[in-house]
């Protein structure tokens, strides 16, 4: 998902605003974030975390029908029992537990270290950005030859694993 | 016993940081998190993580089952800062691994199914860094740990998602006590995502002034930039620590607190962990500040944790009441400051 803002880099940052019952969702990339002044502050609270999942009536009565399916626990045994069953239940309930989380970290795009088994597509868009910003760089230097090999590498990178 | 411990010796910046520690959270993908596990469960875990060291090769790691261990063991292993508290109270279906210095640990079956942890003495945030990732990166190749490119590694509780990597740093802070100006210290630093806590006791003056400091957020980080972060606003603490300590230096009043309180600990023949905690601080600090020169911050770190309720027991090889602790802790205390 692309930044709302800018359009160019993916959306790491995500705000749900609801004024008069309307909820709107922004979704913001690291760099416009920090410009709107949105996840800059690392505060966090536990029972904010908890406490959020429990303030959701309205989700609560739907998909219910959904359950993990490693611990088969629904996102209400989750919220009653205030703790995920396993590493599985991140990942089946994920639209729902990020806004939490995101309460907790300011963030929700992890950038530290990668585990073996990930299968290593956030490390090539690393790669990627690095290039792209290296790139961005380069036209604002008008240093055109390097950036004719940024180009090449980018795109050389990008075909990778399409073929 | 002949293997150094880690912490026999101090380390970088001495004078004012105790130890350095990183921990990462780690969990097996597909199994339930910890606290919703069967036994039978918790015994696969401790044999997938025991297996990841081939019998049939030397091991850096003693691998020891918890329930096997003695209560006042467990307890001088939380004093060792080896294991947690909550880690000694139940330790059936629990493991631990354990280098001879106690320098790295691995707790299996705590809130999440690995806690791999390393402690330096002195500032080493790097080192310690180093020798973490390491052994990340062994388990990594031969368990399956539950990883998700958006979210991190995911752990049991949502404030470790992301690096599951706490760094934190024990330091001993008296002269920012006495000027009062640790709770405004707290606020500081967790506006920048940094936590500050007393070590012991509760209230605005543990005892011994000892307090950690560590990285609250986990997720949108990366483990170095966590680090650096830490680094820096532990070197304002440590100029500003000093800075404190100077001005008091050569107030009669400080001079007498620190003689009287080598005087009390080098005499007494009881001692109560919170005695002994609130006495031993002027007099690391005496000794920081070079007004004493009979012992050495070496010694007094080793003191700190041989003096421990489950350190006395453990060198007794029997349970002590609360009196029977006191005389030992004493004797000791009055045998090491000699
Ligand atoms: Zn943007
Ligand atoms: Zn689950």
């Amino acid at each position: 998902m692309l930044c709302d803002h800018c359009g160019k880099y993916a959306a790491t940052t995500h705000v749900k605003k609801t004024v008069n019952g309307k909820t709107t969702e922004l979704h913001l990339c690291a760099h416009c974030a920090a410009q709107q002044g949105i996840g800059t502050n690392f505060g966090f609270d536990l029972g904010d975390f908890w406490g959020s999942l429990f303030a959701e009536p309205a989700k609560r009565t739907q998909e219910d029908t959904v359950r993990c399916p490693d611990c088969g626990r629904s996102f209400r045994e989750i919220a009653d029992q205030g703790r995920p069953g396993c590493s599985t239940c991140y990942l089946t309930f994920y639209d729902r537990l990020l806004p939490s989380i995101q309460r907790i970290h300011g963030k929700t795009q992890h950038t530290g270290k990668v585990a073996a088994q990930a299968d290593g597509t956030v490390k090539k868009e690393r790669e990627l950005q690095a290039l792209r910003d290296k790139l961005n760089a380069c036209i604002a230097e008008q240093d055109y030859e390097t950036c004719a090999q940024l180009r090449d590498q980018i795109r050389a990178l990008e075909q990778e694993g399409e073929a | 016993m002949a293997q150094e411990k880690w912490y026999q010796r101090s380390g970088a910046e001495g004078d004012v940081v105790i130890s350095t520690r990183i921990r990462l959270a780690r969990d097996l993908a597909h199994l339930p998190f910890p606290a919703w596990m069967t036994a039978e469960q918790r015994e696969d875990v401790i044999t997938q993580v025991f297996g990841a060291f081939p019998n049939d090769q030397p091991c850096a790691f003693e691998r020891r089952r918890m329930s096997d261990v003695p209560a006042r063991e467990l307890l001088a292993m939380v004093e060792r800062h080896l294991i947690s508290r909550e880690f000694a109270r139940d330790p059936s279906g629990e493991a631990l691994l354990i280098t001879a210095d106690e320098g790295v640990s691995i707790m299996v079956g705590e809130e999440d199914h690995l806690r791999i942890q390393v402690l330096r003495s002195g500032f080493d945030l790097d080192s310690a860094w180093q020798e973490a990732t390491c052994w990340d990166d062994y388990l990594d190749t031969r368990l399956h740990f539950a990883f998700d490119e958006r979210l991190g590694y995911l752990t049991q509780c949502p404030t470790n998602l992301g690096t599951g990597m706490r760094a934190s740093v024990m330091l001993h802070l008296p002269a920012l006590q006495e000027k009062g100006i640790i709770q405004q210290l707290s606020v500081t630093v967790s506006k920048l995502g940094l936590t500050i806590r007393g070590l012991y006791g509760e209230g605005s003056k543990p005892e011994g002034a000892l307090y950690q400091i560590s990285n609250q957020v986990t997720l949108g980080i990366t483990e170095q930039e966590a680090i650096d972060n830490l680094r820096s606003i532990v070197n304002q603490i440590i100029r500003e620590e000093r800075s404190c300590r100077e001005q008091l230096k050569d107030s009669p009043a400080f001079e007498d607190r620190v003689f009287r309180s080598l005087g009390i600990l080098q005499n007494a023949r009881l001692l109560t962990g919170n005695e002994f905690m609130t006495l031993i601080s002027p007099v690391r600090m005496g000794v920081a500040l070079g007004m004493i020169d009979h012992t050495d911050l070496n010694a007094l770190n080793s003191l700190l944790i041989d003096a421990g309720a489950g350190a006395l027991m453990e060198a007794a090889g029997e349970e002590l009441d609360a009196a029977q602790r006191d005389v030992r802790r004493a004797a000791l205390v009055r045998e090491r400051l000699r």
